[in-house]
């Protein structure tokens, strides 16, 4: 019996195991290939993307129906419903307003100093946005990028900046015709150039992943050598950055230390956004490269 | 034809819940990895090739609209399918344990290879954290998931298996 077995598996093994290994070199040889691709033609063929992207997001904005159900049921009862949807708009009112709260703090003291040093013309409120709605997140738990219901169509690009309840969320890293991808400043991945906004003296303000559960994002090679940057004081993008437009809040320094070169400083931030629970956004639809040849 | 297709239709439901739905409760600790759970129960149940183009498409998916390195997340879900499709020979019933401890494995696999490539090339060197902080939490959750949809992709299967073997000699069915 076991070697009637052992003859039969062995039988199959070479009609059909050597297909599925010639299959799996294949398959292997293919993926490998397109890595190169990419590698070296620096992004999937938006083409195929946007293709694609028209056939799945209408089915992820349908199903995102049922996952804000899905949530209101968790979060109460019918009556806490309303609550909470009461919440919901109570909770967009102070977002609302403590946006423009921060605008107006960080105006008063620095507004003429910014505006003298950098020309800032505009506060960021006057920027064009577009509000758009978060429909799908990274389906892995390595990255934070999100996809949202707006795209070329509504006049969003590449490199346009997104704003969150309080302050910067991330940039547009890809778009199609009703939909783009945002990378946001938490993504381990991301690096968004900020400055201290009483010294206006540069750093950079990376996502880390590992970070992310205690909600704070690192910066890193701040020079300060009055010790003029203490905790609270807000980081904004800065002027240098050719992605993100001059002045919009990324957070406040929660921790802060000497690095060992003397020089520099680096230390945590909370982002002033509210990353959890990530449902709306804007859109700023100005570029800052455009923004620049305007002025 | 009709197996193909079902197949296809389940990865599709698989990329939008688990991009749409799951990615967004909060309340889960991590995005249970359902596409990894349909590779790894079609690869177990049907064998390595199945199991390895199932793989290859939804991670071609991943890729298409979350990958920076389009063909990475395919390789990864194609080499799971085909891992989990060497143990189709003890596939007879219902029983789950096995399919769980192949999306264990095959989860953990994936999050280290992921580590590897995407992160420790950056320098990103502390291991043991990202360990702690997504990998197991990710497998933790993915095997709960596991519990109830492979029981879904076995009735599915089977249904598929009784139809077959009622319209003529069915070439999926194993001696």
């Amino acid at each position: 019996m076991g070697s009637f077995r052992k003859g039969s598996e062995m039988k199959k093994k070479l009609e059909f195991g050597d297909k599925g290994r010639n299959l799996l070199v294949v398959m292997i040889i293919i993926c490998i290939g397109l890595m190169f691709l990419t590698m070296t033609t620096d992004r999937v063929p938006a083409t195929i993307r946007s293709a694609a992207g028209t056939v799945v997001t209408p089915f992820q904005k349908g199903v995102n129906e049922i996952g804000k159900w899905f949530s209101a049921q968790i979060s109460g009862f019918q009556d806490v419903q309303k609550l909470s949807e009461e919440n919901q708009a109570l909770r967009e009112e102070i977002d609302e307003l403590t946006l423009k709260n921060n605008e107006l703090v960080q105006n008063q003291s620095e507004l003429t100093r910014l505006q003298e040093l950098y020309n800032v013309d505009k506060k960021y409120s006057e920027y064009p946005k577009v509000a758009a709605e978060v429909i799908s997140k990274d389906p892995g738990n390595w990255y934070s990028s999100f996809v949202v219901n707006r795209g070329t169509k509504d006049g969003i690009a590449v490199n346009m900046n997104v704003l969150g309840r309080g302050g910067l969320i991330g940039i547009v890293t890809d778009v199609g015709e009703g939909w783009a991808q945002v990378r946001s400043i938490i993504d381990d991945e991301s690096n968004v150039s900020g400055m201290a906004v009483n010294t206006s003296e540069p750093c950079v303000v990376t996502g880390s992943l590992l970070q992310m559960d205690s909600g704070k994002i690192f910066f890193s090679g701040l020079r300060d050598s009055d010790n003029e940057v203490t905790e609270g004081t807000s980081i904004v993008t800065s002027n240098i950055s050719d992605k993100y437009l001059t002045g919009l809040l990324i957070g406040y320094v929660s921790e802060i230390s000497l690095d060992a070169n003397n020089l520099t400083k680096s230390g945590t931030i909370i982002p002033a956004a509210d990353f959890r629970n990530l449902r709306e956004v804007l859109i700023i639809t100005e570029l800052k490269s455009t923004k620049e040849e305007k002025d | 034809m009709k197996r193909k297709l079902i197949i296809l239709l389940l990865i599709w439901v698989m990329f939008i819940f688990q991009s749409a739905v799951f990615s967004r409760l909060e309340f889960l600790a991590a995005t249970p990895n359902l596409l990894l759970i349909l590779t790894v129960s079609v690869g177990f149940m049907q064998g390595k090739t199945e199991g390895l183009m199932t793989g290859f498409v939804s991670g071609l998916l991943i890729d298409l609209f979350y990958g920076d390195l389009f063909g990475f997340y395919a390789l990864l879900y194609l080499l799971s399918g085909y891992f989990s499709g060497r143990f189709s020979q003890i596939y007879f019933d219902e029983d789950v344990k096995i399919p769980l401890i192949l999306v264990a494995l095959s989860d953990i696999g994936c999050g280290f290879v992921i580590y590897v490539f995407r992160f420790l090339l950056r320098g990103r060197l502390d291991l043991t954290g990202y360990i702690s902080a997504v990998i197991l939490p990710e497998m933790v959750s993915t095997v709960l998931f596991t519990i109830v949809l492979y029981r879904l992709f076995y009735r599915i299967n089977h249904s598929l298996l009784e139809k077959e073997k009622k319209g003529r000699h069915s070439l999926w069915i194993r001696d």
